[in-house]
């Protein structure tokens, strides 16, 4: 493995789903990796050598991803793992990553309150996306909170940190909804006409996977107007939006470090490479970019480690940083979290997002919210 | 220690005394291996069998198995399992979430694979012969091991709820200063206090306050 002179591959794991309710955006991280990769290896590879992965589609199963990541490590002899969107899929791959002393990319955001020396996480945690949400529909929309999620832990979990954010400027939660993972339609009716009738200023949405479609669908079909009570979202990206329909999607708002409108070169290459690969009315997104950045975070990795021992790899990362799409992004040393820039914005007919907030500069990750530990009104 | 003792007690009668209670010393130490469920899953031959004896002998509730499963069994406390290149793949739970605690028994021939050995994420490694100490170093300490690491995850998740608490009681703190117009310190007292009266939690009072709060504003 060590060897200077070899040209034996790098050996990397995949896993994102192809199949089940979570396609829609695990398929998008799923393309970033590989396009990532197929870049490296057009370059020539890292160190003289290409980077070869090995792809299991765990079907939108958290378990199957515990199984993929020990047959991954086990049969395969890897090391390093890109993978997983759900916190509950992450949570499966842990103790594995962690016992056999592997290394788990994710790039997703997530509801934070974690830590492992075997995780590089390159998603927001909720202070750089939920913060400045909740500050942003306050000024925009009004104070009363209607809460729809998905039944799992990134959805509870994340509720709890905007319930805490939402209460301590003032605000309150007015209504707080649940719908099994993977539900369908009309799971959906109900709780439109319970908000109709509670009339909130903003729906805070945490549902994920193809049932976000089927959120904002029926918000459309019961005449609401994003105008005055939109939904937001921390990860409703270009992609659902595409999957829900355009004039579906137009006025609503989500929060994320990356929009495909994002201004810069780096951007431009990135979307112009994407779509020359998959076609032209493929948008890009969040969790896109971060499969795609972290890849290349991997590569300039390995280039100075030239080895893939997870102990040398993770010390090598740490404070390391790279031009990514969305400007530029840095390990964060204490955390293993990503600093990343923190943007919201509102969909347009055209299924992109119009920037309404941008941060001035990238925002430290706090996957633990201890510079948050009070409230907005004195950050 | 067993033998020193055992030996100290022939040279002469006034070591007599020291010897039993080295002797019930370990008998006591051994009770912890009282009615385990233990598995073998090995060939029978003179040597499984020796191995067999020495767990009965240490009044393990033995089982044995054999030819191998697909599936390693999860009812028990202790598996020995013969280690075979194919073995991490026979072992149902994910490593880092065991369900037992696992010695595999390296049968002395072909290359010495480690990384297979780390693959099992096994908790010891047995060599035959099965001597009374191999056998009783290999229980104590996988057993041992298999339990710390179970404590240890039962800390983190300890530590993970802590953290949320932790948070409670601030908010709780901060809405108690701004209503009831006191101090941070007589905040506290005040949560402590109802705490201890109502046989509750800290964090409990302090999520009812918070959710109170939220109905009431």
């Amino acid at each position: 493995m060590r060897s200077n002179n070899t040209s034996e591959p790098w050996r990397v794991g995949i896993l994102f789903s192809r199949t089940g309710f979570m396609a829609v955006i695990e398929e998008t991280q799923l393309r970033g990796t590989l396009t990532a990769i197929d870049e490296i290896n057009d370059k020539g590879g890292i160190n003289g050598r290409p980077v070869e992965p090995i792809v299991y589609d765990p079907g939108s199963d958290s378990k199957a991803y515990g199984l993929y990541a020990k047959k991954l490590m086990v049969e395969d002899g890897v090391s390093t793992i890109f993978g997983c969107y759900t916190s509950s899929s992450r949570k499966a791959v842990l103790p594995v990553v962690e016992r056999l002393d592997g290394l788990l990319w994710y790039p997703t955001l997530y509801e934070g309150f974690e830590f492992s020396s075997n995780v590089i996480y390159t998603g927001a945690t909720p202070n750089q996306n939920s913060v400045q949400l909740c500050r942003t529909l306050m000024e925009l929309y009004g104070t009363r909170f209607y809460f729809v999620g998905s039944d799992y832990i990134y959805p509870r979990e994340s509720n709890r940190i905007m319930r805490e954010l939402i209460r301590h400027s003032g605000g309150s939660v007015v209504g707080e909804r649940y719908v099994k993972f993977g539900a369908d339609r009309s799971a959906f009716v109900p709780i439109m006409r319970d908000i109709q009738q509670v009339q909130p200023d903003v729906i805070f949405s945490t549902v994920v996977g193809e049932a976000t479609v089927f959120l904002y669908q029926a918000y459309a079909d019961m005449g609401l107007d994003p105008k005055v009570t939109p939904i937001a979202s921390l990860t409703t990206s270009e992609a659902e939006v595409r999957a829900m329909g355009f004039d579906v999607g137009e006025g609503h708002l989500t929060a994320a470090p990356y929009f495909q409108g994002v201004g810069n070169d780096s951007n431009t290459t990135f979307v112009n490479r994407y779509k020359k690969r998959y076609g032209d009315d493929e948008p890009t997104n969040m969790c896109l970019e971060a499969s795609y950045f972290q890849v290349n975070v991997f590569a300039k990795t390995l280039e100075k480690t030239n080895s893939m021992e997870t102990n040398l790899m993770r010390d090598s990362v740490m404070g390391s940083e790279f031009d990514a799409p969305q400007g530029g992004v840095s390990i964060n040393p204490i955390w293993g979290h990503a600093d990343l820039w923190t943007r919201i914005g509102r969909a347009n007919r055209q299924g992109q997002f119009d920037i309404v907030y941008e941060s001035p500069t990238s925002v430290k990750a706090d996957p633990y919210l201890i510079g948050y530990g009070r409230c907005l009104e004195y950050s | 220690m067993a033998r020193y003792d055992h030996a100290a007690g022939k040279r002469g009668p006034s070591h007599k005394t020291a010897a039993s209670a080295g002797q019930s010393n370990i008998q006591a130490q051994q009770k912890a291996f009282w009615d385990l469920d233990v598995a073998i899953i090995a060939r029978r031959d003179d040597e499984g069998e020796r191995l067999m004896r020495e767990l009965q002998r240490l009044r393990c509730n033995v089982r044995h198995i054999w030819p191998m499963p697909p599936q390693i069994p999860v009812q028990f406390d202790l598996v020995f399992c013969t280690l075979t290149e194919d073995l991490p793949q026979r072992i149902p739970w994910i490593p880092g979430e065991p369900e037992a605690a696992l010695v595999v028994i390296d049968c002395g021939t072909g290359e010495l694979d480690l990384q297979l050995i780390h693959n099992c994420a096994a908790h010891g490694v047995l060599h035959y012969p099965a001597t009374p100490r191999t056998t009783q170093t290999c229980v104590a300490l996988a057993r041992g091991h298999f339990l710390y690491e179970k404590r240890l995850r039962g800390r983190i998740d300890k530590l993970d709820e802590n953290l949320r608490t932790m948070r409670s009681v601030e908010r709780a703190k901060s809405l108690l200063i701004r209503m009831k117009d006191v101090t941070e310190e007589e905040a506290y007292n005040y949560l402590r206090r109802q705490a201890m009266e109502r046989r509750v939690t800290i964090g409990a009072v302090a999520n009812a306050i918070i959710d109170s709060h939220e109905l009431l504003s």
